[in-house]
């Protein structure tokens, strides 16, 4: 009898533990989904994108829309997962699109010598502001444009540089 | 009136529900995918084999030489392929270059964060041999269990024939 009065409450808790488990399951859900799909916060840090990005960070406002939509060009910050290390995500400048010529200076430090390539089909060509100081498409290749994350837009942080990136 | 809105609305809210759940699972856990065409017969049939496949071992970077994945295509971005990996970054891989034709191979070093991928048929595939190493990044799932058809129910093989 006990064992039946026992069986009886575990059940109403299980029930309420669950109706409330779901609660903030859904609510993570919009979170995510919002997060992954829509508009998501990053933190930029590192001197490619310099003078546009700081050195020492910025958080930026990302948007995922564009780059399903095919809204892309050159000139939009794009944030990209690295062709070289699965892991990394980096923030760079769309230079050229697929079919684009592109010509850079190979060797900006030290030579006025620069190379002009073609950008293949499916790929987009990415460089950091700052070319001194940014592994991006001169050193690995075009990269595949099922690779770019989102484009950003806004930088919230610090406050001076509140404003829209172009 | 206010009362048929109101259904209306939780009805709707159900679904959403009910389509985000679904969504969550498709995306990061496990998906039904249909693959068709020439390029892994005799592995995967020309007319299309529903095949689970699922989105964890990319992730874990747990995919290795001889799974079969799906790979967002490098040439057209809004196309999925689905491939066999033959060489994982670091790999020499050593291919035949028309071989239709000749006999003619060519070898190469799969570089850092990529994969090497090809179609089990070999003479009817646009693969690695074409466009290059893909970025590990871009590898979206791996076949897991093929569901249809039924005479062909059973786990995906694992080492390439």
């Amino acid at each position: 009898m006990k064992l039946l009065s026992y069986i009886k409450q575990w059940k109403s808790a299980a029930r309420e533990t669950i109706a409330r488990a779901s609660i903030a399951a859904q609510f993570l859900s919009l979170i995510h989904i919002t997060d992954a799909y829509i508009c998501s916060t990053t933190l930029v840090q590192g001197p490619s994108m310099l003078p546009t990005l700081n050195y020492s960070g910025d958080v930026v406002l990302i948007e995922h829309l564009s780059h399903r939509l095919g809204k892309l060009e050159p000139g939009d910050i794009v944030v990209v997962r690295s062709p070289v290390d699965p892991k990394k995500i980096v923030a760079k400048r769309i230079v050229g699109m697929e079919g684009d010529r592109v010509t850079y200076l190979t060797e900006p430090s030290y030579s006025e010598s620069s190379r002009t390539v073609l950008v293949p089909k499916g790929h987009v060509w990415i460089q950091g502001d700052n070319v001194y100081a940014s592994a991006d498409s001169r050193y690995f290749g075009a990269v595949p444009y099922g690779l770019i994350q989102g484009r950003a837009f806004l930088r919230v942080w610090p406050i001076r540089d509140f404003g829209f990136l172009g | 009136m206010w009362s048929i809105i109101r259904e209306a609305f939780d009805k709707t809210l159900l679904v959403a529900k009910a389509y985000g759940i679904l969504h969550i699972t498709n995306s990061y856990l496990c998906t039904v995918a249909l693959a068709y065409g020439p390029s892994m017969i005799p592995t995967i049939n020309l007319t299309g084999d529903l095949i689970l496949a699922e989105r964890i071992s990319p992730r874990l970077r747990k995919v290795g030489v001889g799974d079969i994945v799906i790979v967002r295509s490098p040439v057209v971005p809004s196309r999925v392929v689905t491939k066999r990996v033959v060489g994982m970054e670091g790999d020499r891989v050593t291919y035949l270059l028309d071989p239709h034709n000749s006999d003619e191979v060519r070898s190469t070093v799969v570089p850092r964060g990529h994969v090497w991928i090809q179609g089990d048929n070999i003479y009817n595939s646009k693969d690695s041999r074409d466009f290059g190493p893909v970025p590990y990044a871009l590898v979206e799932a791996k076949l897991l269990w093929r569901v249809w058809p039924p005479k062909d129910f059973g786990p995906m093989q694992h080492i390439a024939r």
